[in-house]
């Protein structure tokens, strides 16, 4: 098996659940992020900065999708 | 390798804006001056849900499987979707310059709510439900906008309104907002490509034009609104004007609107056509107009129907196809093409010909992924809006409009001035919405992809 490129001396492993690992590979896809690798120093980064948790929102609600129809009905897009 | 700043108009008209107002914009003018300038042929249809998507991504309608705000999702009678930021499956600029390890500031770019990760800031776009709503990338960011301009306004509020002072001062409050986030991001925030969206101009079109002109058939000589759209335009320019100062000599700064605009003469109920023309039947007759799902639809006898919007989209019921489909697939074609005949034929309300378009998506498109329309049909050469209601005293032909405001609709061409290093000023012709993408990955010295559909106006010697 080929050896894998040495890890720089100041990297250090973080452990995530696979679960997550996986749920991240969907948020980076389509984007500019190589990989979850890069994507979480990103993220950490900021995170860290700011000392902020940040929330998980990806899916529309009932109520946001509501919200959006109404808005495009009032600009004469939808009439329905 | 070049920074490249974006300052997007929803709808800016390039008669307007580059021609009759040009010497009261200085700002404009002073860009048109020493840049590139022309109109800007957008997209089929020209709406901003998909064009912007369009023009950042380079990649059609069709490719995007995006034809408006509201999809088929299949071939079912009800199977919509909204298309927001996770339907757009194509990298647009910000995702080429994140692979690329250059930073963006995007904001307000049409089709970027719910904001996805780049490197960079991200404020989204007018389809964000609230400020409630987690609308920036990355998320610490919304407590910063906050900072800075107070609520957040993605749009106008109550556009809906008769009191046209109101809607001003909507419009005006909206657009402050934007743009002093826009210089706090630019002051702030390390960036290759700025990218941002001022909806603005669209509503002012849509809520002001009769107002202004006496062309429209609903114009009121003597209103006190009559410049208000220009207005407008002094103000936005003086405003853009702030942003320049964030520009270099060395960094390109390109104005583009995804569409143009003009007035609205009328509307042409679609449905209510096809009902007429024993093509649609529904299960009541209303005495009142109602939309077209409220009236119920007899499925088993209907051939077509459409959607009522800025321009209008017709679905056939086919065999096989839809759950109760009756054209055959043998028939289609003719069908169709029957269809589109009698379509384009639709007199106005004088019996008068309307310059009317009606498009085959595989004659647009190269490729149609989703579920595209059958047809696409721009009545009198976009002047005239499709209404999808059926029922009441009206006939086909309708100047009234309670579903929205009437008094513009879209024109197939925006504008764009670009203003780089290297590119001679002067007017030019034949630029393209597809064309935006690929020119501004050449300018910061990216690799344009070769499943764009449009070529860099500074490659192809339009700029």
């Amino acid at each position: 098996m080929a050896r894998r490129r040495a890890e720089r001396i100041d990297d250090v492993t973080l452990k995530i659940p696979r679960p997550l690992y996986e749920r991240l590979r969907q948020v980076i896809e389509g984007t500019g992020f190589h990989s979850v690798t890069e994507f979480c120093v990103y993220v950490l980064r900021d995170l860290a900065a700011s000392q902020t948790p940040t929330p998980d929102h990806d899916r529309l609600t009932t109520e946001e999708v509501a919200a959006i129809r109404g808005r495009l009905r009032a600009l004469g897009y939808l009439e329905d | 390798m070049t920074k490249v700043m974006i300052l997007g108009l929803d709808c800016a008209e390039p008669s307007l804006v580059l021609e009759r107002w040009r010497h009261e914009l200085p700002v404009l003018s002073g860009l048109m001056d020493k840049g590139a300038h022309g109109r800007l042929t957008s997209v089929i249809p020209p709406i901003t849900v998909p064009a912007w998507s369009c023009m950042m991504s380079s990649r059609t309608p069709g490719d995007l499987g995006v034809y408006g705000f509201r999809n088929r999702s299949d071939h079912s009678y009800d199977g919509l979707f909204i298309a927001n930021s996770t339907a757009i499956r194509e990298p647009r600029l910000w995702d080429l310059a994140t692979r690329a390890g250059k930073p963006s500031i995007v904001l307000g770019v049409p089709g970027t709510y719910p904001p996805r990760p780049l490197n960079g800031v991200m404020v989204s776009c007018f389809l964000t439900p609230s400020t409630e709503s987690q609308f920036t990338f990355p998320p610490i960011l919304k407590r910063e906008v906050e900072e800075v301009v107070g609520e957040y306004l993605f749009d106008v509020r109550d556009f809906r309104t008769d009191d046209k002072d109101y809607l001003l001062r909507q419009v005006y409050e909206m657009t402050d907002r934007r743009f002093r986030l826009a210089e706090h991001l630019l002051e702030t925030k390390p960036w290759e490509l700025f990218a941002m969206v001022e909806m603005g101009p669209d509503r002012m079109y849509h809520g002001f034009w009769k107002l202004m002109d006496p062309e429209h058939r609903k114009h009121e000589p003597d209103n006190p609104f009559q410049s208000a759209i220009l207005d407008y335009h002094k103000h936005l320019d003086r405003l853009m004007g702030r942003l320049l100062a964030h520009a270099d000599e060395k960094t390109a700064v390109l104005v583009v609107s995804d569409h143009g605009g003009k007035r609205m003469d009328g509307g042409i109920r679609v449905n209510e056509w096809l009902r007429r023309e024993g093509l649609l039947a529904t299960l009541r007759d209303p005495e009142e107009a109602v939309p077209l799902r409220e009236a119920g639809i007899d499925w088993s006898r209907t051939v077509a129907w459409g959607e009522g919007g800025y321009y209008s989209r017709i679905f056939l019921n086919v065999a096989g196809r839809e759950p109760e489909g009756i054209v055959s697939p043998e028939d289609y074609e003719r069908v169709r093409g029957g269809l589109a005949e009698r379509l384009a034929a639709i007199p106005d309300e004088n019996g008068d010909p309307l310059d009317t378009r009606v498009y085959l998506p595989e004659q647009v498109y190269e490729q149609a992924n989703g579920v595209p329309p059958d047809l696409i049909v721009h009545f009198g050469d976009l002047y005239w809006r499709s209404v999808g209601t059926v029922g009441g005293r009206e006939g086909v032909h309708t100047f009234e409009n309670d579903t929205g405001p009437d008094d513009a609709n879209h024109a197939q061409e925006g504008l764009f001035v670009l203003v780089a290093p290297g590119v001679h000023p002067g007017p030019r012709e034949g630029a393209r919405l597809l064309d935006v993408a690929p020119t501004v990955l050449e300018l910061m010295g990216l690799d344009v992809p070769a499943s764009m559909r449009g070529t860099s106006l500074l490659s192809a010697g339009v700029a």
